[in-house]
């Protein structure tokens, strides 16, 4: 008996869902149809097997219909496997939806007693955490005698966030539902998931945001087609899930959707290259080339190139342009190709995107400017660094 | 889902049929008086038929000397209705929790009995209103409440056990429901609720009542409430048989098929 007991231990889990062609959804039906009825066998969950460790955050990735909510549905006791088990050794509280059992005309008091009765919690305990929810939620004194079909859908979501976060449970499990609320709500449930995190609880978190499966996970699990394709440090599992989405499409030399100009001169050709290749991805540290082509529809004198690196939320982190390198082109009227590189990159991990901007010598008038015209994928390489965006490429010394 | 752990969750169980009551008159401008409004409107109907369309002496309570088409009516109906709208109610609470069974794990029997709880409160109250009219009208009823009490819980454990398989059922075909109004139907004509087996004297129609699932129970209580006499032994042996067979069998086919609730739904 010297083996540890992890908090959930995955065994062996197949899950198959059966897709009827003609379903029979009435007796009627049923009876008529005999035994003719016809389905496919779909494979939601190959043989997947894991363990849980106790105090860690655990990260689950995969593409959509990689079986990962199914996953969460059989820890959660939703699901019921068909072959192999899911054991849970402590108490549970599963969020896969908030304010799931909500009922529009009770007011938020008693949808507060009954949403935690729901996620497993005694009158006791919810009468001793009733202030701290109320307080959590933000919610005003007079809300919660009203029916909760009269809240915003904000109102609505914290009240239901803060339950189940005041739940205290041993294990929690969360689908994707971490953004909430505004700002402030925001912090304020990050802090308690940190608190959570530090009293030693454990998390499993399903999220498609592969940069919180980087800061906040300390081991994660990858599905794919129901398969399991690596356990291990988020990093490498991330790394892998993001080489594998976008190594197989080919967006390399295809240019934005959306472009401005007045169209004398228009790109033609953007991609990008790493060690020569065409790629959509890289790693910190790495040489990014970015490669352009310029086509005239009628001739130009001395345009100006500039490429804007932003991140995908659409923060503009830099701009390089001809002008300010003194690269002149002199006149273009056919097609030119130019090239910019960007040696020993400082992106941390993420998803960045790239503007093209040709305009006249002044940078007033613009011929073409082609929004997200490269789009990448920064992972982890060196220098590594947990937070931010950029490194600042930092040297300490300690005394 | 184990009665142990519908056990662990009675503090759930509770908050739902709580929900049940409080939702059910919420937003009404009557309220509560709706759930006396049905049987009284019923009565009116069912009073002009017998009492004028089909001229018909109300049956006279042996040894109770009572005769009045209302209460006799009042005392058949109201458990019958009880009956009838607890198992449509369940079937509705477990089609109608569908997103709550794919989000959340919980005990699933707890959305029919919540009903039933709820409708049983229900109950409660139009009974005592009839109690009073009973009293005014000179029953001393009184002394029998505890037995009536008695078959009014196994009339609510044979609901239950009815209500579960039911429900269970309607998750997978959602024409059980359909079916269930056609079969309350041929229920409430065969349980004598708005006639009597002795003034119509038919041997085949005395059986369906005396052996039919409702009319045990209403003929019971009918004996209690308007007769003034204890039912025989046998049929209180009968009505516990009746609701032990109904909750067996209901509990272990909704037991069976609830873990799939969450894909069927």
């Amino acid at each position: 008996m010297s083996t540890v007991q992890h908090p959930v231990e995955v065994d062996h889990v197949t899950k198959t869902f059966r897709r009827h062609h003609d379903r029979a959804t009435s007796l009627k039906q049923f009876v008529a149809g005999g035994r003719r009825r016809t389905y496919d066998e779909f494979v939601a969950l190959d043989d997947v097997s894991f363990n849980v460790r106790r105090g860690e955050v655990f990260g689950v990735v995969g593409h959509n219909g990689s079986g990962k909510s199914t996953m969460l549905k059989i820890m959660a006791g939703i699901l019921h496997p068909n072959k192999g088990e899911v054991r849970v050794h402590e108490r549970m509280s599963a969020l896969l939806e908030l304010g799931a059992g909500f009922h529009p005309e009770l007011s938020g008091r008693e949808n507060v007693f009954l949403n935690a009765a729901l996620l497993g919690m005694t009158r006791k305990e919810i009468t001793a955490r009733y202030d701290e929810i109320v307080d959590f939620s933000g919610l005003d004194d007079d809300f919660l005698d009203t029916p909760v079909k009269t809240y915003s859908s904000g109102m609505y979501v914290r009240l239901a966030f803060s339950i189940a976060i005041n739940v205290e449970p041993e294990l929690l499990i969360i689908d994707e539902i971490l953004a909430v609320g505004d700002i402030d709500f925001q912090r304020k449930c990050t802090e308690r998931f940190l608190e959570f995190r530090n009293a030693g609880r454990t998390t499993v978190l399903v999220t498609h945001d592969m940069n919180s499966v980087r800061t906040m996970c300390d081991r994660a699990v990858w599905l794919d087609h129901g398969k399991l394709r690596g356990t291990g440090e988020p990093g490498e599992i991330v790394d892998g899930y993001t080489e594998s989405m976008t190594g197989s499409t080919d967006r390399v030399a295809k240019l934005g959707s959306y472009r401005e100009g007045s169209g004398e001169l228009q790109f033609t050709a953007a991609r990008m290259l790493v060690d020569g290749e065409p790629r959509r991805s890289l790693r910190t540290g790495d040489d990014l080339v970015l490669e352009l082509e310029l086509t005239a529809t009628s001739p130009i004198d001395d345009p100006a190139v500039s490429v804007t690196v932003m991140t995908a939320s659409g923060l503009m982190l830099s701009e390089p342009c001809t002008r300010d390198a003194d690269i002149v082109l002199g006149r273009v009227d056919d097609r030119r190709a130019l090239t910019v590189r960007l040696p020993d990159l400082a992106l941390l991990p993420g998803e960045y995107q790239v503007h093209c901007t040709v305009s006249d010598a002044r940078r007033h008038h613009i011929f073409d400017r082609v929004h997200s015209a490269v789009t990448f994928d920064v992972m982890a390489g060196t220098p590594l660094e947990q937070f931010g965006t950029v490194s600042l490429r930092p040297q300490w010394t300690v005394e | 889902m184990s009665l142990r752990s519908a056990a662990a969750h009675r503090n759930l169980l509770y908050l739902l049929s709580l929900r049940e009551l409080r939702t059910r008159y919420k937003r009404s401008l009557l309220g509560w008086a709706w759930s006396l409004l049905n049987p009284l409107v019923q009565l009116g109907i069912f009073s002009v038929i017998f009492l004028y369309v089909f001229e018909q002496n109300p049956p006279v309570g042996d040894p109770s000397g009572l005769q009045s088409f209302a209460l006799y009516f009042l005392v058949g109906f109201i458990p019958f209705n009880f009956f009838s709208i607890s198992i449509g109610a369940s079937i509705g609470a477990v089609q109608g929790g569908a997103s709550l069974i794919k989000k959340v794990a919980f005990p699933h029997e707890h959305l029919v009995l919540s009903v039933i709880a709820a409708q049983f409160v229900t109950l409660m109250i139009e009974l005592a209103v009839v109690v009073v009219a009973l009293l005014i009208a000179g029953n001393m009823v009184l002394p029998w409440l505890p037995v009536v009490f008695l078959v009014l819980v196994l009339l609510a454990i044979f609901s239950t056990g009815v209500a579960l398989l039911l429900a269970a059922g309607n998750a997978f075909f959602n024409d059980v429901s359909y079916l269930w109004t056609i079969a309350s139907q041929l229920l409430f004509y065969s349980t004598p609720i708005i006639w009597n087996p002795e003034t119509v004297g038919n041997p085949v129609l005395t059986q369906v009542a005396s052996w039919g699932p409702t009319g045990a129970f209403v003929m019971a209580l009918q004996e209690l409430l308007y007769d003034l006499q204890m039912p025989s032994a046998l049929r209180l042996l009968q009505l516990a048989v009746y609701a032990g067979v109904s909750f067996a069998f209901g509990a272990w086919a909704f037991n069976k098929l609830s873990p799939r609730f969450a894909e069927e739904l």
